[in-house]
């Protein structure tokens, strides 16, 4: 089962209401799925099934809009064409972690994650999630005393609150010391191996390279490079992947300059 | 889980955040000091309840929605500084759940606060010397405690009003200024500002005087005021139903809509349904 939801767009959303689909082979689709903000456009007529039980990172410049895709897969927004479907049969289809998570002061890791769980009426005991993501040693520090890397840990537990088979991650390393990045990268890689579809928006392409099973790159509304991290150093013989996106983001933006340069001679026309 | 146990989960929320907010407790300290203040100060003098409530009515139309944008506008606003906005909408919880789980635990601190903070003051004034009353009451059967506690409901009431539309505040603002502004700026046009405008109306004739009970319905402090003198103070004044200029029934439903109308703001407001 799965739940859409989006516009049909010209080339039809295609409806993945299928029944004889199961959560565990549900995926995460992007149809034909266009977005922008006025004028401009973040996403135009673009295409993405993500696999289940795989970490998917979204790379691409800042400003290209990868928080915007990761919010329509979250379901917090809909696509202005095109649709998204994402699985269903749970209390909680998607878990979303905003890129510079905050808890309500006052409580503690185990209140705040209470609560959630209290929402979807998750029965497990909260310090078990803490304990997944190594936070057991901060069950009953207050949310306002701990470290941003605490805190982004607190985000990751709170994702998996009710089981969802689809965590979204917006850039939860950034500005993290390495050490602790490395540990996030580590957890995340470890909850998209327990079944679930991971996407991860990041920066951190050494990080990526080494964790991910896909990555996907996002330049002017379009995924322009996309699969497995040695398929595409293969594709592209980059050395590396930072050196790969970076040819990627440099090729894109000159096709979009000659785009807009007027043809040759054309200054009489 | 019930539609209804979410709300009460957030009403959890809210509860434990007021009790845990510092700097709300000292202002809530605050208003409590000022009312059971005014009542201890009403100890001595004559007149009784009707004159304590006449003292308490103008305070009121002020401190209410004070401590009532106090407690409501940073909820929804905070959640959503936060991040934890888009976070909640990842639960299976709708608008209208989330929105009335933070009223209502809002509102029942707010109401905790008023109850106690006017119980303390009526008793405090009940306590007085017993100066006989020689002004305002005709009769001095008329002057009970009912006429206090009516008085007092009726603060609830309006209270009540003042959050929700506090919480559209809250929930409508995309800011931290932005809400800060609108909500001195919904105080002053709640207690103040809308009164003003149907003075001007009446002022320069452009509302009659038999329109007058109709047109209080569109500020909440003269609906308030209005079901205050019908209400609590009609009764222990002996006057005759209709003496009054306001009308029970319009001064109600004024207040019954400006609930309603803070609360779907608010709802409407707080977060946009994917298609």
């Amino acid at each position: 089962m799965s739940t859409e939801d989006g516009v049909e767009g010209e080339s039809g959303g295609s409806a993945t209401d299928d029944a004889s689909s199961t959560p565990a082979e549900a995926t995460l689709s992007l149809r034909n799925a266009g977005f922008a903000f006025g004028q401009v456009t973040v996403l135009e007529n673009a295409t993405l099934d993500l696999e289940t039980g795989s970490l998917t990172a979204l790379v691409g410049p800042n400003g290209s809009g990868k928080t915007t895709v990761l919010e329509l897969l979250a379901g917090l927004r809909s696509p202005n064409s095109g649709s998204v479907s994402r699985p269903d049969g749970t209390a909680r289809s998607v878990a979303y972690l905003p890129q510079t998570p905050q808890f309500r002061s006052g409580f503690t890791a185990r209140e705040t994650l209470a609560f959630y769980m209290d929402l979807v009426g998750d029965d497990r005991s909260p310090t078990e999630l803490l304990d997944r993501v190594g936070l057991e040693g901060a069950t009953d520090r207050r949310v306002e005393a701990l470290s941003g890397g605490m805190t982004r840990l607190l985000g990751l537990a709170q994702a998996l609150v009710g089981d969802p088979p689809v965590v979204v991650l917006d850039e939860p390393t950034s500005g993290l010391d390495p050490d602790v990045a490395d540990h996030i990268f580590a957890t995340v890689e470890g909850i998209a191996r327990d079944g679930r579809t991971v996407v991860i928006a990041s920066h951190d392409l050494a990080a990526i390279e080494e964790t991910a099973d896909r990555v996907v790159t996002l330049v002017d509304g379009e995924f322009v490079l996309d699969g497995a991290p040695a398929d595409v150093l293969e594709s592209t013989g980059a050395p590396t992947l930072r050196a790969a996106f970076s040819d990627a983001v440099r090729d894109a933006e000159r096709a979009a300059v000659q785009l807009e340069a007027p043809p040759a001679g054309g200054e009489s026309s | 889980m019930s539609a209804v146990d979410r709300v009460f989960v957030v009403v959890d929320r809210e509860l434990r955040t007021l009790v845990r907010n510092r700097a709300l407790l000292v202002v809530a300290a605050a208003f409590f000091a000022v009312i059971v203040g005014l009542g201890a100060l009403s100890r001595d003098a004559a007149g009784g309840y009707v004159s304590l409530t006449y003292d308490l009515l103008l305070v009121v139309e002020v401190l209410v929605p004070t401590i009532a944008f106090a407690f409501v506008f940073r909820s929804i606003r905070g959640d959503d500084e936060r991040g934890e906005l888009d976070v909640i909408r990842t639960y299976p919880i709708s608008r209208l759940e989330y929105v009335l789980g933070v009223f209502l635990g809002r509102a029942l601190g707010l109401l905790v606060l008023v109850l106690a903070a006017f119980g303390v003051a009526g008793a405090l004034a009940s306590g007085s010397g017993g100066a006989p009353q020689t002004f305002l009451a005709t009769h001095d059967a008329g002057d009970t405690v009912l006429v206090f506690v009516r008085f007092v409901l009726l603060v609830a009431i309006y209270a009540l009003v003042v959050a929700a539309l506090a919480l559209a505040v809250s929930a409508a603002t995309r800011t931290n200024r932005g809400a800060l502004a609108a909500a001195v700026g919904g105080v002053v046009v709640i207690a103040i500002g809308l009164d003003l405008a149907l003075l001007t109306l009446v002022s320069s004739d452009v509302i009659g005087g038999n329109a007058i009970a109709l047109f209080e319905g569109l500020s909440p402090a003269s609906a308030f005021r209005g079901l205050v003198f019908e209400l609590a103070l009609g009764p222990a004044l002996a006057a005759e139903p209709g003496d009054g200029m306001a009308s029970p029934l319009v001064c109600s439903i004024s207040l019954l809509g400006w609930l309603a109308l803070g609360l779907g703001m608010a709802t409407v407001a707080v977060w946009q349904e994917s298609a």
